[in-house]
């Protein structure tokens, strides 16, 4: 970003972040949970947080909503300085938080009653929003029982219908997916949808490549406290021009892993990685390559199962800005001092 | 009503529902203080009329009243747990991301252990009479202020100190480490001026000692002596500092 964008965010700039910095001290050392977060979202978009366990998506979620102070850099969301008016923050956005925020004690219907009251809705507006979002998100049966007697994916719509009340201008939902089905998955994906077409911004943290490839029109890719690529989807596999040969031999794992290395011998290819029973060749030219390896396999006599040809997916552009794949668990933990 | 108000009063009601849910508590409130009555106050009939005991009044008149400030004591210092609770659930995240009060939002669940501390004592007032309490009523009302001021500060206390904590192990370590030693240093099981003069010293340190005090003066009619004063003086000057720090922490929890 340049200095002229830093000092004057663009009118339809719905979150800027410049720097931000957070860092957490605790017995065993400090933890640098954010390490200099820029971050630009257009308005009426949504935008992804993609990023292993770890990676300081939520920390940054929590300082933009105004949970956590920030320790470096600075924010402005729907156009208001985060640590200078925190609650005129508050009134602008929604938060569906990490572990959901539902009363579990209380019913839907109370939840949502006083989560109006306490945004401040008219006391006449109150009643048709709470019905409204009740017939929206299909909870008109549960909404008078008990939030501790709902389902993991009916508690997910009645905490976004939470984060919705007040009808804010931008919404932040952390990993909103986690742990529902894929049917639900998809219902919530069409709501979000919607959201945007009302001009809403959404920003979402994911650990689904599908969903942010899917659902965002652009991500970040959060790394050890910091975004190592920012893009939209098609944009960021496109300019990684890079294709992947996937061979599926026939073979126990030793004889997998010798198969990786002689391709990596006999094939121009960026890397080669054993993926379960599979090898995989990240290649610049899919189609130039192909020939080759299936020469090589004639001629060797290995026994093939399949074989096949894929573009890039958003797990090698990972692949490529970080050097490890989204899907394995952060080997070295998270960032520490 | 003005927005404050307003929101404290919702931020509180959703509290009260939630013991209106759980009436267990109102068992747990009652054993304590009823235990003591039935169990320890007995002892006390034998030594009354010895030194430190006043003149004229009953066991029950000088134990009830102690009994009361432990009640009080103990209504807030429960505050921690649904603290916890809320945290790993995110309920308190979701409130904090509203433009409610800060201070609204912890006079919620504060004011709450206010209503569970005030409904058991007024049923041990009561329970008490029978077996030779004789208060004094207006002294009462004034001794029912003072001790939900105790409870106030008790609970803004523990409400914070597991936001700041955030684990149930940590705060019950503090909270049972400090329950026993405040107590015992109270005079409310015995009065204090029949023990060793660094005890009394000692327990000057300790704001429940004013609170037993004053209980004592309340509850026989006595509501403007020099004890019923500086008791008010120390509980509200807690009361008002650990108000400001709780609410600080809820502006800025590292939650
Ligand atoms: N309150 C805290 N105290 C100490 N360390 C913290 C705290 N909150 C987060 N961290 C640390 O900061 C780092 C980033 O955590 P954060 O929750 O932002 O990760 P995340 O990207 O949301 O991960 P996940 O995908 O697992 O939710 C982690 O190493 C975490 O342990
Ligand atoms: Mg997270």
């Amino acid at each position: 970003m340049d200095d002229n964008a830093r000092s004057q965010p663009q009118a339809h700039a719905a979150i800027v972040a410049d720097g931000l910095q957070k860092s957490f001290r605790s017995r065993t050392g400090t933890v640098d949970a954010v390490r200099g977060v820029d971050l630009a979202v257009e308005a009426g978009t949504i935008f992804g947080l993609l990023g292993p366990n770890g990676a300081g998506k939520t920390t940054t979620l929590r300082m933009l909503t105004t949970l956590l102070p920030i320790d470096g850099g600075r924010a402005e969301v729907a156009g208001v300085d985060v640590a200078r008016a925190p609650r005129e923050v508050r009134r602008r956005i929604g938060y569906v938080g990490q572990a959901g925020g539902a009363d579990l004690g209380a019913t839907g219907r109370e939840n949502l009653l006083l989560q109006a009251r306490l945004h401040g809705l008219a006391a006449s507006d109150i009643h048709d929003r709470v019905t409204e979002l009740v017939d929206l998100f299909e909870l008109a049966e549960l909404i008078d029982r008990p939030a501790r007697t709902y389902s993991g994916g009916q508690r997910r719509r009645l905490e976004i219908a939470l984060g919705l009340i007040h009808r804010p201008s931008v919404l932040f939902l952390d990993e909103p997916t986690a742990g529902l089905d894929p049917q639900t998955r998809a219902s919530l994906w069409d709501h979000v949808r919607a959201l945007r077409s009302g001009g809403t911004t959404i920003v979402v943290v994911t650990h689904y490549l599908d969903e942010a490839d899917q659902l965002c029109d652009t991500i970040a890719i959060v790394d050890r406290g910091t975004v190592v690529t920012e893009g939209r989807p098609h944009e960021l596999k496109a300019a990684l021009a890079r294709d992947t040969v996937i061979v599926q031999p026939r073979l126990g794992p030793e004889e997998v892993a010798e198969l990786r290395d002689h391709l990596a011998r006999a094939v121009p290819s960026t890397t080669a990685v054993v993926d379960g029973d599979v090898v995989r060749l990240a290649v610049d030219d899919g189609t130039a390559t192909l020939p080759a390896v299936v020469e090589f396999l004639r001629r060797e006599h290995v026994p093939i199962d399949g074989i096949s040809l894929a573009g890039a997916s958003l797990d090698d552009v990972f692949l490529a800005h970080t050097g490890r794949s989204l899907r394995d668990p952060d080997p070295t933990g998270s960032a520490r001092r | 009503m003005s927005t404050f108000a307003s929101q404290t009063w919702w931020l509180l009601q959703r509290k009260l529902l939630e013991s209106w849910r759980a009436p267990a508590w109102i068992v747990v409130a009652l054993s304590t203080p009823l235990l003591y009555l039935a169990l320890f106050g007995p002892l006390l009939n034998s030594i009354v009329g010895a030194p430190g005991f006043p003149p004229g009044s009953s066991a029950l008149d000088i134990f009830v009243p102690g009994v009361l400030v432990i009640v009080a004591f103990g209504a807030g210092m429960g505050a921690g747990w649904t603290v916890i609770t809320e945290l790993d659930t995110g309920v308190l995240e979701r409130l904090r991301v509203t433009p409610a009060s800060r201070l609204a939002l912890l006079l919620g669940p504060v004011l709450r252990d206010v209503v569970t501390f005030v409904v058991p004592a007024i049923v041990v007032t009561i329970a008490a009479q029978p077996f030779g309490y004789h208060p004094d009523a207006t002294g009462t009302a004034v001794l029912l202020v003072l001790l939900s001021l105790l409870t106030i500060v008790v609970s803004a206390w523990s409400n914070a100190l597991s936001m700041l904590l955030k684990d149930i192990g940590s705060l019950a370590s503090i909270v049972t480490g400090l329950q026993l030693p405040l107590t015992l240093l109270s005079g409310v099981l015995l009065p204090l001026e029949i023990g060793p003069t660094w005890m009394r010293v000692l327990a000057h340190a300790n704001p429940l000692y004013y609170a037993v005090n004053a209980a004592r003066d309340l509850a026989q009619g006595s509501i403007l002596t020099t004890d019923t004063g500086i008791a008010f003086a120390v509980v509200g000057a807690l009361a008002a500092m650990t108000l400001t720090w709780a609410t600080r922490v809820y502006r800025s929890a590292v939650a």
